[in-house]
């Protein structure tokens, strides 16, 4: 099913459009990789579809769900600023406050959320760290934290910007697997920008390749698909 | 104790304990969204407010606080555009407020006067009007942190993992700047226009580095604005100091001591840790695919359509 679309979009930061007619389609419940080369306008592609940037032309479109309200989207970015500074939060706190995105802003935190809370810190193997200080942790453990605070919100569709940075082969192995879970044992939505793509190609489902348009600009796309995925889950 | 025997003491405190706990509230996020200058800056405007209204002969109180507002919402709006060195907006605004200030000062020789008691503070300055104003302020600054405290920290952690995860970040910004603009106003005749930040900025300050965690942080900072304000206003009742100055002086010492304190408990303490941070091994993801069943393996093929 379709989950969310880009149709003909223009964009750029000033005068020069970075993204030109850039169209691509993401299919609910599939892992896909955004890939390309540095400059590509990956994660100006990402934003785009996410709603912080608004193009200068063309569609972009989130579908509702049957509830008629809009998906949850956990979103991990590159880089978070707070991070650098001593920001004073402890790991659990961070993670939870994942959770209040969807209590909105008076609905208690319960046994279930804590649950919640518990499962996606173990699941990224942060657990034990929870009572640490974020702005204490290494660069592959504040990824962690993200990607459990990400999943801590119960999202349908996860989009991560190069995830993967900073962590070891195993790491990134077991990252990819976790991912591959979610989409098919919850049946969500894994859309990564990434560069490791030898590597993240088994789990995947689908590659969007951003490529350099002859005579200029980033803009070209070419989307590598896979049949198999279309077809219903067994 | 004969200190509070005097009405305007009983009032001071009254006002300087609400101002105490809201001000280092509001303070921490300030410092950690990057706008602890803000409160410096909205100060500075308000002083214009007070300067317009003493001219055109309303009550400055009410003058400062509307151009405080004002203040608050246009920086909030010039810090937009100037993304990435918001503090542009900052200076910008605060050299236009101080400016008019002065100039609207020259113009009526009478304000010079009444000016110094906003400059510095005054305990005396505080008329039950203006312990109604801060009341108010007191009253909306707790409803709004209580309903609004967790897209505020989701706010203060990452604005666009914020917006993304359905915080309308805008409005939750500006309102935000408005109530600072009001607690900076309501502060203006206790601890006086010049230490206005230092109220919202050094418990701040000092909690940040003590404190574990996002909530034991808002309370260290509240804690310390409290004891800061109660000690300043006593001595400043006894020694006959300006009371604004001199609860600065003692949140500066406080934080001072404090940071001189932690650096001799880390010395101490260095040898017994060494350090060592437990990294959790990278093996963990392997345990839950471990844990799964395997049967459900995706047959990926990629092609590549061009």
């Amino acid at each position: 099913m379709l989950l969310a679309s880009m149709q003909d979009v223009i964009f750029g930061y000033d005068r020069e459009p970075v993204v030109n007619r850039l169209s691509m389609e993401i299919y609910s419940n599939e892992f896909l990789a955004l890939s390309g080369p540095n400059g590509a306008a990956k994660t100006t592609s990402l934003k785009l579809l996410l709603g912080i940037l608004k193009p200068w032309s063309g569609q972009v479109q989130i579908k509702r769900n049957e509830k008629g309200s809009k998906p949850v989207i956990g979103y991990v970015p590159q880089q978070v600023s707070s991070f650098n500074s001593g920001f004073p939060s402890t790991v659990y706190e961070l993670v939870r406050s994942g959770c209040h995105m969807n209590l909105g802003l008076f609905r208690r935190f319960g046994a279930q959320q804590a649950q919640l809370v518990q499962s996606s810190l173990e699941a990224v193997g942060m657990w034990e760290l929870r009572d640490r200080k974020i702005g204490e942790l290494s660069g592959g453990q504040k990824q962690r934290v993200c990607i459990a605070r990400a999943l801590a919100q119960e999202p349908d569709v996860l989009i991560l910007d190069e995830p993967t940075t900073g962590m070891d082969l195993e790491s990134r192995k077991g990252f990819y697997e976790l991912m591959r879970h979610h989409v098919q044992k919850h049946g969500r939505t894994v859309v990564m920008v990434t560069h490791g793509l030898e590597e993240a190609e088994p789990y995947l489902d689908r590659i969007i390749r951003l490529e350099r348009e002859e005579g200029g600009g980033w803009a070209c796309l070419t989307t590598s698909s896979c049949s198999a995925r279309f077809g219903p889950e067994e | 104790m004969g200190m509070f025997d005097y009405e305007f003491m009983q009032r001071a405190f009254w006002a300087g304990g609400m101002i105490a706990v809201i001000a280092p509230l509001l303070g921490v996020y300030l410092v950690l969204r990057r706008q602890v200058l803000m409160a410096d800056t909205l100060s500075h405007v308000s002083l214009a407010g007070v300067a317009i209204g003493a001219v055109l002969g309303f009550n400055p109180s009410i003058g400062g606080f509307i151009v405080a507002l004002l203040g608050a919402l246009i920086i909030e709006r010039l810090r937009r555009n100037f993304r990435g060195y918001g503090e542009v907006s900052v200076a910008v605004i605060m050299t236009g407020g101080l400016a008019l200030a002065l100039v609207l000062m020259s113009m009526s020789s009478s304000l010079t006067r009444s000016f110094s008691s906003y400059l510095f503070g005054s305990i005396v300055a505080v008329s039950s009007t203006q312990l109604w104003i801060i009341g108010t302020v007191f009253a909306l600054v707790i409803i709004y942190w209580v309903t609004m405290r967790r897209p505020l920290y989701n706010l203060t952690f990452d604005e666009e993992t914020a917006q993304i995860g359905g915080t309308h970040v805008r409005w939750l910004s500006q309102t935000f700047a408005v109530l600072t603009g009001m607690t900076v106003a309501a502060a203006m005749p206790i601890v006086g226009v010049l230490l206005v930040s230092a109220l919202m900025a050094l418990p701040a300050a000092l909690a940040l580095r003590f404190a574990k965690g996002f909530t034991s942080a808002l309370v260290i900072a509240v804690a310390i604005g409290l004891i800061g304000m109660f000690g300043g206003l006593t001595t400043s009742y006894y020694v006959n100091t300006p009371p604004g100055a001199t609860v600065a002086l003692l949140l500066l010492t406080f934080l001072l001591v404090g940071m001189g304190i932690q650096r001799i408990y880390y010395r101490l303490n260095r040898n017994k840790n060494d350090g060592y941070a437990p990294d959790i091994d990278s093996r963990r993801f392997w345990q839950r695919q471990n844990r799964s069943e395997q049967n459900s393996k995706v047959k990926t093929q990629v092609l590549n359509k061009r």
